[in-house]
Protein backbone atom coordinates (compact mmCIF):
# COMPACT_ATOMS: atom_id res chain seq x y z
CA UNK A 1 0.00 0.00 0.00
CA UNK A 2 1.85 3.16 -0.80
CA UNK A 3 2.27 6.35 1.54
CA UNK A 4 -0.41 8.57 0.70
CA UNK A 5 -3.36 5.48 1.36
CA UNK A 6 -2.05 4.17 4.02
CA UNK A 7 -2.53 8.42 5.40
CA UNK A 8 -5.91 8.21 3.60
CA UNK A 9 -6.92 5.16 5.26
CA UNK A 10 -5.33 6.11 8.73
CA UNK A 11 -7.29 9.79 8.57
CA UNK A 12 -10.66 8.11 7.36
CA UNK A 13 -10.35 6.26 10.14
CA UNK A 14 -9.54 8.67 13.01
CA UNK A 15 -12.94 10.52 11.29
CA UNK A 16 -15.27 7.59 11.39
CA UNK A 17 -14.10 6.40 15.49
CA UNK A 18 -14.26 9.42 17.48
CA UNK A 19 -12.32 7.48 20.13
CA UNK A 20 -9.41 6.84 17.50
CA UNK A 21 -5.64 8.32 18.25
CA UNK A 22 -4.30 10.75 15.94
CA UNK A 23 -2.95 9.40 12.98
CA UNK A 24 0.87 8.58 13.11
CA UNK A 25 3.16 11.40 12.97
CA UNK A 26 0.34 14.42 13.87
CA UNK A 27 0.99 16.57 16.89
CA UNK A 28 -1.68 17.88 19.21
CA UNK A 29 -2.31 20.77 17.00
CA UNK A 30 -3.93 19.20 14.81
CA UNK A 31 -7.10 17.94 17.08
CA UNK A 32 -9.09 20.68 16.51
CA UNK A 33 -8.63 20.60 12.78
CA UNK A 34 -9.41 16.78 12.95
CA UNK A 35 -13.02 17.13 15.09
CA UNK A 36 -13.96 19.60 12.64
CA UNK A 37 -13.79 16.92 9.90
CA UNK A 38 -15.30 14.72 12.54
CA UNK A 39 -18.09 16.33 13.15
CA UNK A 40 -18.79 17.07 9.61
CA UNK A 41 -19.19 13.93 8.52
CA UNK A 42 -21.45 13.05 11.17
CA UNK A 43 -23.68 15.90 10.73
CA UNK A 44 -23.82 15.31 6.43
CA UNK A 45 -25.15 11.68 7.47
CA UNK A 46 -27.69 12.20 10.43
CA UNK A 47 -28.79 15.23 8.13
CA UNK A 48 -29.30 12.68 5.15
CA UNK A 49 -31.14 10.29 7.49
CA UNK A 50 -33.23 13.31 8.71
CA UNK A 51 -34.67 14.00 5.65
CA UNK A 52 -34.91 10.91 4.42
CA UNK A 53 -36.67 9.94 7.21
CA UNK A 54 -38.63 12.77 8.47
CA UNK A 55 -41.84 10.77 9.44
CA UNK A 56 -39.93 8.18 11.54
CA UNK A 57 -38.07 11.01 12.73
CA UNK A 58 -41.28 12.19 14.03
CA UNK A 59 -42.91 8.96 15.31
CA UNK A 60 -39.61 8.45 18.04
CA UNK A 61 -38.62 12.13 18.60
CA UNK A 62 -35.98 14.30 17.40
CA UNK A 63 -33.44 12.96 20.30
CA UNK A 64 -34.10 9.03 20.49
CA UNK A 65 -33.74 9.56 15.91
CA UNK A 66 -30.74 11.59 16.64
CA UNK A 67 -29.15 8.45 18.84
CA UNK A 68 -30.51 5.98 16.26
CA UNK A 69 -28.89 7.98 13.30
CA UNK A 70 -25.45 8.43 15.53
CA UNK A 71 -25.37 4.65 16.07
CA UNK A 72 -25.99 3.27 12.13
CA UNK A 73 -23.17 6.28 11.31
CA UNK A 74 -20.74 4.40 14.01
CA UNK A 75 -21.75 0.53 12.94
CA UNK A 76 -22.79 1.37 8.98
CA UNK A 77 -19.98 3.63 7.78
CA UNK A 78 -21.07 4.42 4.15
CA UNK A 79 -19.49 3.47 1.24
CA UNK A 80 -21.76 4.69 -1.66
CA UNK A 81 -20.50 8.18 -3.52
CA UNK A 82 -23.61 9.49 -3.28
CA UNK A 83 -25.59 10.66 -0.08
CA UNK A 84 -28.63 9.17 -1.09
CA UNK A 85 -27.43 6.00 -0.31
CA UNK A 86 -26.92 6.56 3.26
CA UNK A 87 -30.56 4.96 4.35
CA UNK A 88 -29.17 1.83 3.33
CA UNK A 89 -29.83 -0.53 6.48
CA UNK A 90 -31.19 2.18 8.59
CA UNK A 91 -34.61 0.33 8.36
CA UNK A 92 -32.62 -2.28 10.16
CA UNK A 93 -31.20 -0.33 12.48
CA UNK A 94 -34.22 0.63 13.84
CA UNK A 95 -35.45 -2.87 13.85
CA UNK A 96 -32.83 -3.50 16.36
CA UNK A 97 -32.89 -0.43 18.46
CA UNK A 98 -36.83 -0.29 18.75
CA UNK A 99 -37.06 -3.92 18.96
CA UNK A 100 -40.40 -3.22 21.29
CA UNK A 101 -41.72 -1.04 18.73
CA UNK A 102 -42.17 -2.68 15.56
CA UNK A 103 -43.67 0.00 13.49
CA UNK A 104 -40.79 2.05 13.95
CA UNK A 105 -38.52 -0.01 11.10
CA UNK A 106 -41.89 -1.08 9.39
CA UNK A 107 -42.44 3.02 8.82
CA UNK A 108 -38.50 3.08 7.90
CA UNK A 109 -39.00 0.95 5.37
CA UNK A 110 -41.44 2.57 4.22
CA UNK A 111 -39.91 5.79 3.56
CA UNK A 112 -36.72 4.18 2.25
CA UNK A 113 -38.75 2.54 -0.35
CA UNK A 114 -40.63 5.85 -1.12
CA UNK A 115 -37.04 7.13 -1.27
CA UNK A 116 -35.75 4.87 -3.77
CA UNK A 117 -38.89 5.18 -6.06
CA UNK A 118 -38.53 8.88 -6.47
CA UNK A 119 -35.37 8.49 -8.55
CA UNK A 120 -36.13 4.81 -9.95
CA UNK A 121 -35.34 4.30 -13.61
CA UNK A 122 -38.21 5.76 -15.74
CA UNK A 123 -40.74 3.73 -17.49
CA UNK A 124 -43.82 4.06 -18.94
CA UNK A 125 -46.62 1.81 -17.72
CA UNK A 126 -48.69 -0.77 -20.10
CA UNK A 127 -51.71 1.04 -20.30
CA UNK A 128 -55.42 -0.72 -20.46
CA UNK A 129 -55.75 -0.63 -24.14
CA UNK A 130 -52.50 -1.53 -24.70
CA UNK A 131 -53.08 -5.04 -22.24
CA UNK A 132 -56.20 -5.62 -23.82
CA UNK A 133 -54.73 -5.69 -27.60
CA UNK A 134 -52.52 -7.83 -26.59
CA UNK A 135 -54.54 -10.31 -24.40
CA UNK A 136 -57.44 -10.12 -26.99
CA UNK A 137 -55.75 -13.07 -29.15
CA UNK A 138 -54.57 -15.07 -26.44
CA UNK A 139 -56.09 -18.68 -26.41
CA UNK A 140 -57.34 -20.09 -23.07
CA UNK A 141 -54.05 -22.03 -21.91
CA UNK A 142 -51.85 -18.84 -23.39
CA UNK A 143 -52.70 -16.82 -20.37
CA UNK A 144 -50.53 -19.63 -18.28
CA UNK A 145 -47.69 -18.89 -19.39
CA UNK A 146 -48.21 -15.04 -19.55
CA UNK A 147 -45.60 -13.09 -17.69
CA UNK A 148 -46.17 -9.55 -16.31
CA UNK A 149 -43.28 -7.72 -16.36
CA UNK A 150 -43.32 -4.90 -13.15
CA UNK A 151 -42.22 -1.62 -13.18
CA UNK A 152 -39.01 -1.24 -11.68
CA UNK A 153 -40.59 1.08 -9.03
CA UNK A 154 -42.65 -1.35 -7.52
CA UNK A 155 -41.37 -2.17 -3.99
CA UNK A 156 -43.43 -4.64 -1.91
CA UNK A 157 -42.73 -4.37 2.79
CA UNK A 158 -44.97 -6.32 4.62
CA UNK A 159 -46.94 -4.66 6.80
CA UNK A 160 -48.74 -5.50 10.29
CA UNK A 161 -49.67 -1.80 11.12
CA UNK A 162 -52.23 0.58 9.01
CA UNK A 163 -49.06 2.49 7.22
CA UNK A 164 -51.83 4.69 5.30
CA UNK A 165 -53.04 6.55 8.97
CA UNK A 166 -49.68 6.40 10.31
CA UNK A 167 -48.00 8.17 7.11
CA UNK A 168 -51.08 10.72 7.00
CA UNK A 169 -50.72 11.47 10.46
CA UNK A 170 -47.10 12.24 10.44
CA UNK A 171 -47.24 14.60 7.60
CA UNK A 172 -46.48 17.72 9.73
CA UNK A 173 -43.75 18.23 12.56
CA UNK A 174 -46.51 19.40 15.21
CA UNK A 175 -48.16 15.80 14.28
CA UNK A 176 -49.92 12.90 16.78
CA UNK A 177 -48.85 9.33 15.11
CA UNK A 178 -51.93 7.77 14.73
CA UNK A 179 -50.93 3.81 15.36
CA UNK A 180 -52.90 0.98 14.74
CA UNK A 181 -52.37 -2.96 14.16
CA UNK A 182 -53.83 -4.48 11.11
CA UNK A 183 -56.11 -7.49 11.82
CA UNK A 184 -54.44 -9.17 9.26
CA UNK A 185 -51.07 -9.43 7.10
CA UNK A 186 -50.83 -7.46 4.22
CA UNK A 187 -48.06 -5.71 2.59
CA UNK A 188 -47.27 -2.49 1.80
CA UNK A 189 -46.85 -1.81 -2.56
CA UNK A 190 -44.73 1.53 -3.00
CA UNK A 191 -44.30 3.07 -6.60
CA UNK A 192 -44.09 6.08 -8.27
CA UNK A 193 -47.45 7.61 -10.07
CA UNK A 194 -45.83 10.18 -12.54
CA UNK A 195 -42.99 11.78 -10.57
CA UNK A 196 -44.98 11.48 -7.09
CA UNK A 197 -43.88 8.00 -4.69
CA UNK A 198 -47.30 6.51 -3.42
CA UNK A 199 -48.22 2.90 -1.57
CA UNK A 200 -51.38 1.14 -0.92
CA UNK A 201 -51.99 -1.48 1.65
CA UNK A 202 -52.85 -4.57 -0.07
CA UNK A 203 -53.80 -7.76 1.82
CA UNK A 204 -50.54 -10.19 2.23
CA UNK A 205 -51.25 -12.87 -0.69
CA UNK A 206 -51.27 -10.14 -3.37
CA UNK A 207 -47.35 -8.90 -2.04
CA UNK A 208 -47.15 -12.77 -2.58
CA UNK A 209 -48.09 -12.68 -6.23
CA UNK A 210 -45.92 -9.40 -6.48
CA UNK A 211 -43.17 -11.42 -5.55
CA UNK A 212 -43.51 -14.40 -7.19
CA UNK A 213 -43.80 -12.43 -11.12
CA UNK A 214 -40.86 -10.12 -9.65
CA UNK A 215 -38.72 -13.62 -9.41
CA UNK A 216 -40.18 -14.38 -13.00
CA UNK A 217 -42.96 -16.93 -12.46
CA UNK A 218 -46.02 -17.26 -14.60
CA UNK A 219 -49.73 -16.66 -14.46
CA UNK A 220 -50.22 -20.14 -14.01
CA UNK A 221 -47.89 -20.55 -11.34
CA UNK A 222 -49.27 -17.45 -9.29
CA UNK A 223 -52.55 -18.81 -9.97
CA UNK A 224 -51.43 -22.36 -8.42
CA UNK A 225 -50.22 -20.34 -5.61
CA UNK A 226 -53.18 -18.54 -4.74
CA UNK A 227 -55.68 -21.09 -4.95
CA UNK A 228 -53.42 -23.04 -1.97
CA UNK A 229 -53.83 -19.49 -0.30
CA UNK A 230 -57.31 -18.61 -0.94
CA UNK A 231 -58.82 -21.80 -2.35
CA UNK A 232 -59.79 -22.08 -6.14
CA UNK A 233 -63.32 -20.51 -6.08
CA UNK A 234 -61.84 -16.87 -4.77
CA UNK A 235 -58.06 -17.21 -6.01
CA UNK A 236 -60.37 -17.75 -9.78
CA UNK A 237 -62.50 -14.61 -9.07
CA UNK A 238 -59.36 -12.72 -7.93
CA UNK A 239 -56.31 -13.44 -10.09
CA UNK A 240 -57.73 -11.81 -12.83
CA UNK A 241 -59.34 -8.95 -11.45
CA UNK A 242 -55.81 -8.73 -9.44
CA UNK A 243 -54.25 -8.57 -12.70
CA UNK A 244 -56.84 -5.77 -14.40
CA UNK A 245 -56.30 -3.68 -11.35
CA UNK A 246 -51.92 -4.10 -10.82
CA UNK A 247 -52.64 -2.07 -14.71
CA UNK A 248 -54.56 0.35 -13.53
CA UNK A 249 -52.81 1.12 -11.11
CA UNK A 250 -49.40 1.21 -13.16
CA UNK A 251 -47.59 -1.49 -11.46
CA UNK A 252 -47.10 -3.48 -15.02
CA UNK A 253 -44.52 -2.34 -17.51
CA UNK A 254 -44.72 -4.94 -20.22
CA UNK A 255 -46.19 -8.46 -20.99
CA UNK A 256 -43.68 -11.35 -21.45
CA UNK A 257 -44.53 -15.21 -22.41
CA UNK B 1 -9.38 16.96 -26.39
CA UNK B 2 -10.89 20.53 -26.83
CA UNK B 3 -10.67 23.48 -24.48
CA UNK B 4 -13.22 24.55 -22.60
CA UNK B 5 -14.39 27.66 -24.25
CA UNK B 6 -14.42 30.66 -21.94
CA UNK B 7 -17.56 32.21 -20.40
CA UNK B 8 -17.94 35.19 -18.05
CA UNK B 9 -21.19 35.86 -16.25
CA UNK B 10 -22.89 35.59 -12.67
CA UNK B 11 -24.60 32.74 -11.46
CA UNK B 12 -26.24 30.58 -8.68
CA UNK B 13 -26.13 27.21 -7.21
CA UNK B 14 -29.22 25.48 -8.29
CA UNK B 15 -30.83 24.64 -4.40
CA UNK B 16 -34.45 22.95 -3.83
CA UNK B 17 -35.85 26.13 -2.44
CA UNK B 18 -35.29 27.71 -5.20
CA UNK B 19 -36.57 25.03 -8.25
CA UNK B 20 -39.76 26.88 -8.18
CA UNK B 21 -38.27 30.33 -8.57
CA UNK B 22 -36.28 29.09 -11.85
CA UNK B 23 -38.91 26.44 -13.34
CA UNK B 24 -41.02 29.90 -13.52
CA UNK B 25 -38.02 31.22 -15.18
CA UNK B 26 -36.89 35.14 -15.49
CA UNK B 27 -34.72 34.80 -12.37
CA UNK B 28 -31.49 37.21 -13.49
CA UNK B 29 -28.53 35.09 -13.76
CA UNK B 30 -26.14 34.37 -17.08
CA UNK B 31 -25.88 30.18 -15.60
CA UNK B 32 -26.92 27.92 -12.77
CA UNK B 33 -24.52 25.33 -11.13
CA UNK B 34 -26.19 22.29 -9.75
CA UNK B 35 -24.47 19.31 -7.39
CA UNK B 36 -24.26 16.75 -9.99
CA UNK B 37 -24.80 13.88 -7.67
CA UNK B 38 -28.05 15.46 -6.70
CA UNK B 39 -28.67 14.03 -10.66
CA UNK B 40 -26.83 11.41 -11.26
CA UNK B 41 -29.77 9.55 -10.53
CA UNK B 42 -31.74 6.67 -12.93
CA UNK B 43 -35.08 8.95 -13.45
CA UNK B 44 -37.76 10.94 -11.66
CA UNK B 45 -38.22 14.59 -10.89
CA UNK B 46 -34.55 15.51 -10.36
CA UNK B 47 -33.65 15.05 -13.77
CA UNK B 48 -37.28 16.26 -15.45
CA UNK B 49 -36.35 19.85 -12.69
CA UNK B 50 -32.88 19.99 -14.41
CA UNK B 51 -34.02 19.77 -18.30
CA UNK B 52 -36.43 22.20 -17.77
CA UNK B 53 -33.67 24.66 -15.89
CA UNK B 54 -31.23 23.77 -18.57
CA UNK B 55 -33.79 24.68 -21.41
CA UNK B 56 -33.58 28.35 -19.60
CA UNK B 57 -30.23 28.85 -18.79
CA UNK B 58 -26.09 27.01 -19.49
CA UNK B 59 -25.75 24.84 -16.48
CA UNK B 60 -21.93 24.03 -14.79
CA UNK B 61 -22.06 20.43 -13.32
CA UNK B 62 -20.76 20.68 -9.71
CA UNK B 63 -19.27 17.57 -8.25
CA UNK B 64 -18.40 16.52 -4.34
CA UNK B 65 -17.49 12.70 -4.91
CA UNK B 66 -14.78 12.42 -7.88
CA UNK B 67 -12.04 11.48 -5.23
CA UNK B 68 -9.37 12.53 -7.65
CA UNK B 69 -7.00 12.77 -4.60
CA UNK B 70 -8.11 9.03 -3.52
CA UNK B 71 -5.00 6.32 -3.84
CA UNK B 72 -7.64 4.00 -4.14
CA UNK B 73 -8.32 5.57 -7.88
CA UNK B 74 -11.75 6.41 -9.26
CA UNK B 75 -14.79 5.51 -9.42
CA UNK B 76 -15.59 3.97 -12.69
CA UNK B 77 -19.22 3.52 -12.02
CA UNK B 78 -19.34 7.10 -10.87
CA UNK B 79 -17.65 8.38 -14.02
CA UNK B 80 -20.07 6.71 -16.35
CA UNK B 81 -23.11 8.53 -14.27
CA UNK B 82 -20.99 11.11 -14.54
CA UNK B 83 -20.36 10.83 -18.49
CA UNK B 84 -24.03 10.09 -19.18
CA UNK B 85 -25.69 13.62 -16.96
CA UNK B 86 -23.29 15.51 -18.81
CA UNK B 87 -23.84 14.01 -22.19
CA UNK B 88 -27.54 15.01 -21.45
CA UNK B 89 -27.15 18.11 -20.35
CA UNK B 90 -24.27 19.46 -22.64
CA UNK B 91 -22.88 21.49 -19.41
CA UNK B 92 -20.26 24.74 -20.11
CA UNK B 93 -17.89 22.22 -18.25
CA UNK B 94 -17.88 19.82 -15.28
CA UNK B 95 -16.24 20.81 -11.95
CA UNK B 96 -14.52 18.99 -8.67
CA UNK B 97 -12.43 19.74 -5.98
CA UNK B 98 -8.99 19.00 -5.13
CA UNK B 99 -9.36 16.66 -2.45
CA UNK B 100 -10.72 13.52 -1.42
CA UNK B 101 -13.55 11.60 -0.41
CA UNK B 102 -13.34 7.69 0.32
CA UNK B 103 -11.24 4.80 0.77
CA UNK B 104 -11.45 1.61 -0.53
CA UNK B 105 -14.21 0.95 2.25
CA UNK B 106 -15.79 3.88 2.85
CA UNK B 107 -17.00 7.36 2.17
CA UNK B 108 -16.92 10.29 4.35
CA UNK B 109 -18.85 12.19 1.97
CA UNK B 110 -16.37 15.13 2.81
CA UNK B 111 -14.04 17.12 1.01
CA UNK B 112 -11.24 15.86 2.38
CA UNK B 113 -7.65 18.03 2.32
CA UNK B 114 -4.40 15.87 0.99
CA UNK B 115 -0.86 16.44 1.90
CA UNK B 116 0.54 18.31 -0.34
CA UNK B 117 3.82 16.24 -1.98
CA UNK B 118 5.08 14.89 -5.07
CA UNK B 119 3.56 11.17 -4.41
CA UNK B 120 -0.21 13.07 -3.57
CA UNK B 121 0.46 15.47 -7.33
CA UNK B 122 1.50 12.30 -9.05
CA UNK B 123 -2.28 10.99 -7.84
CA UNK B 124 -4.26 13.25 -8.75
CA UNK B 125 -2.50 14.02 -12.02
CA UNK B 126 -3.01 10.33 -12.63
CA UNK B 127 -7.08 10.07 -11.73
CA UNK B 128 -7.71 13.54 -13.52
CA UNK B 129 -6.21 12.35 -16.81
CA UNK B 130 -8.43 9.23 -16.16
CA UNK B 131 -11.33 11.47 -15.47
CA UNK B 132 -10.80 13.87 -18.12
CA UNK B 133 -10.36 10.65 -20.71
CA UNK B 134 -14.07 9.33 -19.23
CA UNK B 135 -15.47 12.45 -20.02
CA UNK B 136 -14.25 13.83 -22.95
CA UNK B 137 -13.56 16.87 -21.60
CA UNK B 138 -11.53 18.83 -19.89
CA UNK B 139 -12.70 19.76 -16.22
CA UNK B 140 -12.08 22.75 -13.66
CA UNK B 141 -11.10 21.65 -10.12
CA UNK B 142 -11.74 23.93 -7.14
CA UNK B 143 -8.94 25.00 -4.33
CA UNK B 144 -10.21 23.62 -1.04
CA UNK B 145 -10.75 24.76 2.30
CA UNK B 146 -9.03 23.00 5.07
CA UNK B 147 -8.72 22.64 8.45
CA UNK B 148 -5.56 20.77 9.02
CA UNK B 149 -1.80 20.54 7.45
CA UNK B 150 0.22 17.87 7.31
CA UNK B 151 3.87 17.08 8.38
CA UNK B 152 5.14 15.66 4.84
CA UNK B 153 3.64 18.78 3.16
CA UNK B 154 6.44 19.21 0.43
CA UNK B 155 4.73 22.25 -1.02
CA UNK B 156 2.40 25.28 -0.95
CA UNK B 157 -0.95 24.33 -1.89
CA UNK B 158 -1.14 27.07 -5.20
CA UNK B 159 2.39 25.42 -6.22
CA UNK B 160 0.18 21.46 -6.45
CA UNK B 161 -2.38 23.77 -8.01
CA UNK B 162 0.00 25.29 -10.62
CA UNK B 163 1.48 21.87 -11.51
CA UNK B 164 -1.91 20.07 -11.34
CA UNK B 165 -3.01 22.56 -13.85
CA UNK B 166 0.07 22.46 -16.19
CA UNK B 167 0.79 18.55 -15.87
CA UNK B 168 -3.18 17.80 -16.95
CA UNK B 169 -4.69 20.71 -18.37
CA UNK B 170 -7.39 21.01 -16.33
CA UNK B 171 -8.81 24.40 -15.28
CA UNK B 172 -9.14 25.70 -12.22
CA UNK B 173 -12.37 26.97 -10.51
CA UNK B 174 -10.67 29.52 -7.63
CA UNK B 175 -12.94 29.67 -4.18
CA UNK B 176 -12.32 32.98 -2.75
CA UNK B 177 -13.72 32.39 0.17
CA UNK B 178 -11.48 28.64 0.24
CA UNK B 179 -8.69 31.22 0.13
CA UNK B 180 -9.67 33.24 2.63
CA UNK B 181 -10.31 30.20 5.47
CA UNK B 182 -7.23 28.56 4.42
CA UNK B 183 -5.27 31.57 4.92
CA UNK B 184 -6.44 32.04 8.00
CA UNK B 185 -6.35 28.55 9.70
CA UNK B 186 -2.80 28.05 7.89
CA UNK B 187 -1.19 31.53 8.53
CA UNK B 188 -0.05 32.09 4.68
CA UNK B 189 -1.36 35.33 3.11
CA UNK B 190 -3.99 34.98 0.55
CA UNK B 191 -2.87 37.57 -1.34
CA UNK B 192 0.19 35.20 -2.11
CA UNK B 193 -1.89 32.54 -3.00
CA UNK B 194 -3.48 33.99 -5.37
CA UNK B 195 -0.43 35.32 -7.06
CA UNK B 196 1.14 32.17 -7.25
CA UNK B 197 -1.63 30.49 -9.30
CA UNK B 198 -1.58 29.73 -13.30
CA UNK B 199 -4.20 32.56 -13.14
CA UNK B 200 -4.85 32.40 -16.71
CA UNK B 201 -6.29 28.81 -16.06
CA UNK B 202 -9.13 30.10 -13.71
CA UNK B 203 -12.46 29.46 -15.70
CA UNK B 204 -14.63 30.47 -12.69
CA UNK B 205 -15.00 31.88 -9.05
CA UNK B 206 -16.48 30.83 -6.04
CA UNK B 207 -17.96 33.43 -3.04
CA UNK B 208 -19.65 31.98 -0.03
CA UNK B 209 -19.96 32.88 3.33
CA UNK B 210 -17.75 31.30 6.71
CA UNK B 211 -17.81 30.91 9.82
CA UNK B 212 -15.44 33.01 11.94
CA UNK B 213 -13.14 31.57 14.41
CA UNK B 214 -9.89 30.30 15.93
CA UNK B 215 -10.19 28.04 12.72
CA UNK B 216 -12.42 29.39 10.17
CA UNK B 217 -15.26 27.21 9.08
CA UNK B 218 -16.17 26.77 5.48
CA UNK B 219 -20.40 26.33 6.28
CA UNK B 220 -21.74 28.64 3.29
CA UNK B 221 -24.68 29.16 5.49
CA UNK B 222 -24.47 33.09 5.40
CA UNK B 223 -23.76 36.13 3.07
CA UNK B 224 -19.74 36.61 1.97
CA UNK B 225 -17.94 38.08 4.57
CA UNK B 226 -16.02 41.78 3.73
CA UNK B 227 -12.85 39.97 3.45
CA UNK B 228 -13.82 38.22 1.22
CA UNK B 229 -15.88 40.82 -1.47
CA UNK B 230 -12.03 42.48 -1.14
CA UNK B 231 -9.99 39.07 -1.96
CA UNK B 232 -12.32 39.11 -4.46
CA UNK B 233 -12.12 42.60 -5.86
CA UNK B 234 -7.89 42.18 -5.53
CA UNK B 235 -8.47 38.77 -7.71
CA UNK B 236 -10.39 40.27 -10.61
CA UNK B 237 -7.77 43.12 -10.77
CA UNK B 238 -4.92 40.50 -11.84
CA UNK B 239 -7.65 37.78 -13.59
CA UNK B 240 -9.95 39.89 -15.42
CA UNK B 241 -13.60 39.05 -15.60
CA UNK B 242 -14.41 35.56 -14.66
CA UNK B 243 -17.73 33.11 -14.60
CA UNK B 244 -18.76 34.25 -10.67
CA UNK B 245 -21.33 32.62 -8.81
CA UNK B 246 -22.50 32.42 -5.11
CA UNK B 247 -22.59 29.22 -3.36
CA UNK B 248 -25.35 28.91 -0.46
CA UNK B 249 -25.87 25.56 1.10
CA UNK B 250 -27.23 25.45 4.47
CA UNK B 251 -29.86 27.85 5.82
CA UNK B 252 -30.74 28.96 2.17
CA UNK B 253 -32.78 32.59 2.08
CA UNK B 254 -35.11 33.82 -0.39
CA UNK B 255 -33.80 34.15 -3.68
CA UNK B 256 -33.82 37.95 -3.61
CA UNK B 257 -31.12 38.33 -0.71
CA UNK B 258 -28.95 35.86 -3.11
CA UNK B 259 -29.22 37.98 -6.18
CA UNK B 260 -28.87 40.79 -4.15
CA UNK B 261 -25.11 39.49 -3.12
CA UNK B 262 -24.98 38.30 -6.99
CA UNK B 263 -25.37 41.91 -7.71
CA UNK B 264 -22.72 43.23 -5.85
CA UNK B 265 -20.34 40.48 -7.37
CA UNK B 266 -21.48 42.76 -10.94
CA UNK B 267 -20.84 45.72 -9.82
CA UNK B 268 -17.32 44.52 -8.46
CA UNK B 269 -16.61 43.07 -11.61
CA UNK B 270 -17.75 46.37 -13.45
CA UNK B 271 -15.12 48.83 -11.21
CA UNK B 272 -12.76 45.91 -11.53
CA UNK B 273 -13.22 46.26 -15.46
CA UNK B 274 -12.66 50.26 -15.21
CA UNK B 275 -9.77 49.97 -13.62
CA UNK B 276 -8.02 47.30 -15.94
CA UNK B 277 -9.27 49.62 -18.95
CA UNK B 278 -7.56 52.31 -17.26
Amino acid sequence: MSGLAQRQDAFLGAILDDAAALPPGWDAERAPGLAIYRNNYRTALVEALRATFERTERLVGEAAFHRAAAHHCIMHPPSSWTLDRAGVGFPETCAELFARDPDVAELGALEWAMHEAFTARDTAPLTHTQFAETCAGFAEDAWDGLQPVLMPDIRCLPAHHDLVRLWSSLGTDDAEADLAALGSAHCAVVWRAGERPVFVLRPAWEGEALARFRAGASFGAVCAAMIDTLGEEAAVAEAGAMLARWVGEGWVERLGQ
Amino acid sequence: MNPIASFQGFGLGLRRPHYADFLDGGVAVDFVEVISENFMVEGGKPLRVLEQVRARHPVILHGVSLSVGSAHGLDQEYLARLRALADRIEPLWVSDHLCWTRTSAHNSHDLLPLPLTREALDVVCANIDRAQTALGRPMLFENPSSYLTFPEDEMPEWEFLTQMAQRTGCYLLLDVNNVYVSAHNHGFTARDYIAGLPLDRVWQIHLAGHEPGTIAVDTHDREVGEGVWELYAETLALTGPVATMIERDDRIPLLGELLRELDRARAIAAGADRTMAA
